[in-house]
């Protein structure tokens, strides 16, 4: 379970404190619940995925975590460039407590990303599908009780996003998932509850159509 | 659900990962770079030896040259690689910030000590090549300097923690500091000795808390040493014991604007 309790965020800019991204957001996530987040561009929903997989924290307010949760998996974080995709996947493992059985998780995730020899290759020679091949696979290969993914399905060309929605889907059976897409078949594919973000606030909607719904109606400006 | 690790389990597991993690790119990133990190001291000693004796000066406070020129920049690196390494640790590492699991204090701790590390597997090979060379350089109080050399270790550390915070909070003060660097490494005593200068001046540089560590490794290598008479490495671990302590609170005061920027 997950407790969203009154949070405010806001950036610091060159110009002192910005505008209020959220501004008093409440909500609960029950456990195995599958919630995707919509909005329009720069409402915060990136931002509430940073502050629920804790690497961001609200100004005011507070988030309970009872489970355990991924970090939020997207685009382009969480690698460094000058180690190899294998020692990258290392890294991952040791961090998250599996020293024991790497040998078994870098084979899963060598075998998942689909890269061939460029695992051995310092990350900064991949091309962008090459990474985030590299992220996805990473991000199954560990379980949790909550995914929380920055459009991650979007990773990767055709063939591998085929394969990578299967194994979505299945991990959103399992356990729980919260996830930030612009693309409204994969919300449906995915979710079932969903979470529209307006003017700083959240609204909670049972049924993610509704939400959808709610969005579309309401042009932001 | 699945059992919740407790967070010493994950400190543990984070430092180990990052342990390996920087020693891979400390010594592999890129083409023969633990080679350099011998080769740099090797040759920065050798050339400031070679300009030293080429103009006939045969000791140094009553040791060798070449001895005291050694010691006096093993004991000044120890310094400047773990007060640079950890200086630098929190910019470098930003991108694994991505997990919740690894905080910047981290990142720097864990550099402080691998830096910290690696100079005591460099320094005694280094010693020991001198040795077979023909140089006086077994100590004749170890412990004398280890004491000089942890001293200012902790030095490094402590300044590093503490400029890792500011660097990041006021970005110009990376370009300061690394301006003052240069400077520091004159006035510690490195390429002529304090104990030359007169009075009012020496007290001034005897300020700085690096001379005092490098002095007193010296010593520790020939009690017959002409030291300054200042000397107090007390002064030293002082100086080490507060900049720690506060380098420690500032990471904890902003450990939230350091890792999210």
């Amino acid at each position: 379970m997950i407790i969203v309790e009154d949070v405010h965020k806001r950036y610091q800019t060159e110009h002192g404190p910005g505008k209020w991204v959220l501004q008093g957001v409440n909500f609960t996530i029950p456990t195995k619940l599958n919630v995707g987040l919509v909005g329009a561009n720069g409402v915060g929903k990136s931002t509430l995925l940073r502050i629920i997989g804790g690497v961001d924290h609200p100004n005011k307010g507070r988030i309970e975590r009872h489970c355990r949760v991924s970090w939020p998996m997207g685009q382009g974080s969480g690698l460094q460039g000058s180690l190899t995709g294998r020692q990258n996947a290392k890294f991952v493992c040791r961090i998250h407590g599996h020293e024991d059985d790497i040998p078994d998780r870098l084979a899963y995730i060598q075998d998942f990303a689909e890269i061939g020899e460029a695992f051995d290759e310092p990350v900064k020679t991949y091309s962008s599908g090459m990474r985030s091949r590299l992220q996805f696979a990473l991000s199954l290969a560990f379980d949790f009780d909550v995914y929380i993914s920055d459009e991650v399905t979007s990773a990767g060309d055709s063939a591998f996003r085929i394969k990578a929605a299967a194994a979505f889907k299945k991990l959103a059976d399992r356990s729980g998932l919260i996830m930030v897409s612009h693309g409204e078949g994969t919300l449906k594919q995915f979710c079932s509850a969903g979470i529209w973000i307006n003017n700083g606030k959240a609204h909670w909607f049972d049924r993610i159509d509704d939400a959808l719904q709610a969005y579309k109606e309401n042009p932001p400006g | 659900m699945h059992s919740v690790r407790i967070s010493t389990a994950i400190t543990v597991s984070v430092w180990k990962a990052l342990f390996l993690r920087e020693a891979l790119i400390r010594l592999f990133a890129s083409r023969a770079l633990w080679f350099w990190l011998l080769a740099e001291p090797v040759l920065h000693m050798a050339i400031m030896i070679a300009i030293l004796t080429a103009i006939r000066v045969r000791t140094v406070g009553g040791i060798d040259t070449a001895v005291w020129l050694m010691i006096g920049m093993l004991a000044f690196f120890m310094f400047r690689r773990t007060g640079t390494q950890v200086m630098n640790a929190v910019s470098a590492n930003q991108a694994l910030f991505a997990y919740r699991q690894v905080t910047p204090i981290d990142t720097a701790l864990v550099r402080g000590g691998l830096e910290g590390l690696l100079m005591a597997i460099i320094t005694p090979i280094l010693l020991l090549g001198a040795a077979l060379l023909g140089y006086a350089v077994i100590p004749a109080d170890p412990l004398t300097v280890f004491e000089a050399f942890l001293g200012l270790w902790l030095a490094g550390m402590g300044f590093g923690l503490v400029s890792s915070v500011g660097k990041e909070l006021v970005p110009e003060l990376g370009r300061v500091i690394e301006l003052v660097m240069v400077p520091l490494y004159f006035i510690s005593g490195v390429l002529f000795p304090l104990s030359t200068l007169p009075k009012p001046y020496r007290d001034w540089l005897m300020l700085n808390p690096v001379a005092h560590g490098l002095e007193s490794a010296r010593l520790g290598f020939a009690p017959h040493y002409h030291a300054v008479p200042e000397l107090n490495i007390a002064y030293l671990y002082g100086f080490a014991l507060v900049t720690v302590f506060l380098g420690l609170t500032l990471h904890r005061r902003f450990a939230l604007r350091l890792a999210t920027q």
